[in-house]
C-alpha cells in the first residue's frame, strides 16, 4: 500500500496543515499520512533572506518514506529558485517530492486584514497544484484549474481546489498507466 | 500544446540553468540546456529553439553576447532573451543592439518572465500559422496539382513553368471551365514573384466605367460618389501579378488604356493628372478566339500581340478525355472531405457515363457533377445510378428538335434566359447548370439583355 506523505516542518501551521492533508486526501483518492519532518534552516540565504527550494527538495528526496507515493512538504518559510524572486511551491516534475511555502499566502504578507478561510483555501490549492506536478501535470490553460500556473497570489485565488476535467483525465491515465 | 515549442537555457551555473529549465517544463515547454556558449550554438546547430535564454557572463572566452551573435548567424530569427545579474545600461544597450529580443536581470519576478514567454510563443504560434496557410494557399495553385496525363496538357505545363519567372505576358485561351484561372495562379505560385500578391479581375462582370475605376484606381472626386482616393487592381498588384479574366470583353477605351500600361506600366487614376507606375506582370485569359476578333475588328490588333506574348491554349474536357477519370477520382478525394462522406470510389459503370458524357462546362462541371452525386449517393461508392442526371440531360438535349431557322446565338440565349427563369434568378446556380463560370453568366446576360 502507498500513501501520500504530507511533511509537517516544526513552524508549520497546523490548521493549514489539516486543510491541505484533507484536500490531497480527497482530491487524489488515496490514503494520506503525515511525516514531521526538520526545519528547513539550511536552505536559508543570507543575501536573499528566502530560502532555497531546491536543497529543500533534495533534502525530501533523501527524507522520503519508502512507502511514499508522494511527499508534499509545508513550510512557513519564503521559498525561491535562483531565476526567480520567489516560488509559491516547487515540485520535482514527475518525481515523488514536492514543497509549498505558507509565507505568502497569507492575507498579512500584502498589508491586509488576517482572513484564515482565505489563507486555509489558498494552501489547499497551492499543494494540490504542486501534487499535481509530481503527477506528470505541467500547466493548464484553463485559469480555474488548480495547475494553471499562479505567478502572483491573485492568480490563486481565481482558481479552485480541484482540477479541470482535462486534467483529472489525465490525472487518471498517469494513475492507471504508473 | 506548448511541447512543440523548444527552449534553450544557457548559462554555466547549473543550478541556475536547471532551476529555470525546471520552471519552464513545469509551464509545458520542452526544454534543453546548455552550460556554455559553445555548447549553446552547437546545440542551435541541431535545431531551432522558440526562445533561447542566455546568461550574459560566462566564462571561456564566449559570453552571452557572443553566443547569442553566434546563435543568430545559423538562426536569424531567433528570439533570443539575456539574462543577467549585473544589470547595466551599457550591457542592455550592447545586447538590444546586437539583437536580443528582451534583457532582463535576475533574480526576475515570475509573472515578467511568464508574460515574456508567453508573447514570445504568441507571435511564434502566428508565424506558424502564417506559414503553414501560405504553403496550403501556395500548394492549392501548383503545377503539380493540376491533373492531366494529356500530352498537350504536359506540354502546356512545361511551358508555364519555364515562363513562370519572366515577367513577360501571358495570354491563357480555352472554353469556360477549363482552369484558365488556376493555371494562371499557377504560373504566379511558382514564379519569383509568388510572395508578392496575385490579384484577379473579370473584365465581363463590370460595367466599362465601373471596370476602368475598378483597374485604375480613381481621384477623390472623379465621379458621383468617388468620396475618397482609391487604389485600382493595377496598383494593388504592383510587385504581383495582375488576371485579367474574360479580356475579350473589354471596351475599345479600354483596350487602349491597357495597351498604355502594357507598353509603359504606367497610367493614370480615374480623375488623376498623376501618373501611376507599376510592376505588375500580365497574365490574360479568355474564351473568345481573339485572332477572330482581331480580325473581325473587335479586339485592337496591337493590344492582341501585347498581351499574346507567351500563348496558352487550354484544351477542353472533350479533347482529353483520358483525364476524366483521374479528375473524377481526385474530386471525390477532395469532396469526401469538404462533404464529411464515406465516399472512397467511382464503378466502372459510373466512368463510364463521365466518359460518354461531352461536358460543355468542361472540368468546372464535371466537379458539380461529382458533387451533385456524391450529395445524393448513399453508398461508399459512386455508381452509374448517382449520375443519371447527366444522361437524362444528354436525353433531353437529343430529344429537343431545333426549330427551323433558328441561330446559334437565338438558341443560347433561349437556353440562359431559360435556366436563369427555372432556378429563380440565382446567377451562381444557373451557372452551374449551365457549366460556366458566374462572369461568363453575366456577360451574355449583358449581351442578350436577359431579365433576371
Amino acid at each position: 500500500m502507498k500513501y501520500l506523505y504530507v511533511g509537517a516542518t516544526p513552524e508549520a501551521d497546523p490548521e493549514a496543515l489539516t486543510a491541505v492533508r484533507a484536500r490531497v486526501g480527497s482530491e487524489f483518492g488515496a490514503p494520506v499520512r503525515e511525516v514531521q519532518l526538520p526545519g528547513v534552516e539550511f536552505a536559508y540565504d543570507a543575501g536573499r533572506n528566502q530560502y532555497g527550494s531546491i536543497p529543500v527538495l533534495e533534502m525530501l528526496s533523501r527524507r522520503c518514506p519508502a512507502d511514499a507515493l508522494k511527499l508534499v512538504a509545508v513550510t512557513e518559510r519564503d521559498l525561491f529558485i535562483p531565476v526567480l524572486t520567489f516560488v509559491f511551491g516547487h515540485a520535482q516534475l514527475g518525481g515523488r517530492v514536492a514543497v509549498i511555502s505558507l509565507a505568502r499566502l497569507r492575507q498579512e504578507f500584502y498589508g491586509l486584514a488576517p482572513d484564515r478561510e482565505v489563507f486555509l483555501e489558498r494552501a489547499s490549492k497551492e499543494a494540490l497544484h504542486e501534487t499535481g506536478h509530481t503527477f506528470g501535470l505541467v500547466h493548464c490553460p484553463a485559469e480555474r484549474c488548480a495547475m494553471s500556473l499562479a505567478t502572483g497570489i491573485r492568480h490563486i485565488d481565481l482558481k479552485i481546489a480541484a482540477f479541470c476535467p482535462s486534467c483529472a483525465a489525465r490525472l487518471k491515465r498517469g494513475s492507471r498507466e504508473s | 500544446m506548448k511541447t512543440h515549442w523548444q527552449i534553450l537555457v544557457v548559462d554555466d551555473e547549473e543550478v541556475m540553468c536547471e532551476s529555470l529549465a525546471a520552471w519552464l517544463r513545469e509551464d509545458g515547454y520542452a526544454v534543453d540546456t546548455a552550460a556554455s556558449g559553445r555548447e549553446a550554438v552547437e546545440k542551435a546547430r541541431q535545431k531551432d529553439y522558440a526562445i533561447y535564454f542566455v546568461d550574459l557572463k560566462m566564462p571561456g572566452g564566449m559570453d552571452g553576447i557572443e553566443t547569442m551573435m553566434q546563435i543568430r548567424r545559423v538562426h536569424p530569427e531567433a528570439s533570443i532573451i539575456i539574462i543577467t545579474a549585473y544589470a547595466t545600461v551599457d550591457t542592455a544597450i550592447t545586447a538590444m543592439k546586437e539583437g536580443a529580443q528582451e534583457y532582463i536581470v535576475k533574480p526576475c519576478n515570475p509573472e515578467e518572465i511568464s508574460l515574456l514567454v508567453n508573447r514570445i510563443i504568441k507571435v511564434k504560434n502566428l508565424q506558424r500559422e502564417n506559414t503553414i496557410l501560405r504553403k496550403k494557399l501556395s500548394r492549392q495553385y501548383h503545377f503539380q496539382d493540376v491533373i492531366s496525363k494529356n500530352a498537350r496538357m504536359r506540354e502546356i505545363l512545361d511551358l508555364a513553368t519555364e515562363v513562370a519567372s519572366l515577367r513577360s505576358t501571358v495570354l491563357i485561351q480555352g472554353e469556360s471551365g477549363t482552369g484558365k484561372e488556376l493555371v494562371a495562379r499557377a504560373i504566379h505560385n511558382s514564379g519569383d514573384r509568388a510572395s508578392k500578391p496575385f490579384v484577379a479581375v473579370s473584365c465581363a462582370a463590370l460595367a466599362e466605367t465601373l471596370l476602368e475605376s475598378e483597374l485604375f484606381g480613381h481621384e477623390k472626386g472623379a465621379f458621383t460618389g468617388a468620396a475618397q482616393q482609391k487604389a485600382g487592381k493595377f496598383e494593388m498588384a504592383d510587385g504581383g501579378t495582375i488576371f485579367l479574366d474574360e479580356i475579350g470583353d473589354i471596351s475599345p477605351k479600354l483596350q487602349v488604356d491597357l495597351l498604355r500600361v502594357l507598353q509603359d506600366r504606367s497610367f493614370y487614376r480615374v480623375g488623376g493628372s498623376e501618373e501611376v507606375r507599376v510592376d505588375v506582370r500580365v497574365v490574360a485569359a479568355t474564351h473568345v478566339n481573339l485572332q477572330q476578333a482581331v480580325a473581325e475588328s473587335k479586339f485592337r490588333d496591337d493590344l492582341f500581340y501585347r498581351l499574346n506574348v507567351i500563348e496558352i491554349r487550354i484544351p477542353p474536357l472533350r479533347e482529353r478525355r483520358e483525364d476524366i477519370p483521374l479528375l473524377a477520382r481526385h474530386f471525390i478525394e477532395r469532396l469526401s472531405h469538404e462533404l464529411g462522406k464515406d465516399i472512397g470510389e467511382i464503378s466502372e459503370g459510373g466512368i463510364k457515363i463521365l466518359m460518354d458524357y461531352n461536358w460543355p462546362g468542361n472540368v468546372r462541371e464535371l466537379e458539380n457533377a461529382v458533387e451533385r452525386a456524391m450529395v445524393t449517393c448513399r453508398g461508399h461508392e459512386l455508381t452509374e445510378d448517382d449520375f443519371s442526371f447527366l444522361a437524362q440531360n444528354q436525353t433531353a438535349s437529343k430529344a429537343w428538335v431545333v426549330p427551323a431557322g433558328m441561330t446559334l446565338q437565338e438558341m443560347e440565349k433561349l437556353l440562359i434566359a431559360s435556366t436563369v427563369e427555372r432556378v429563380g434568378g440565382n446567377i451562381k446556380e444557373a451557372a452551374a447548370l449551365l457549366g460556366i463560370d458566374r462572369s461568363t453568366l453575366y456577360e451574355k446576360i449583358k449581351r442578350y439583355e436577359i431579365a433576371r
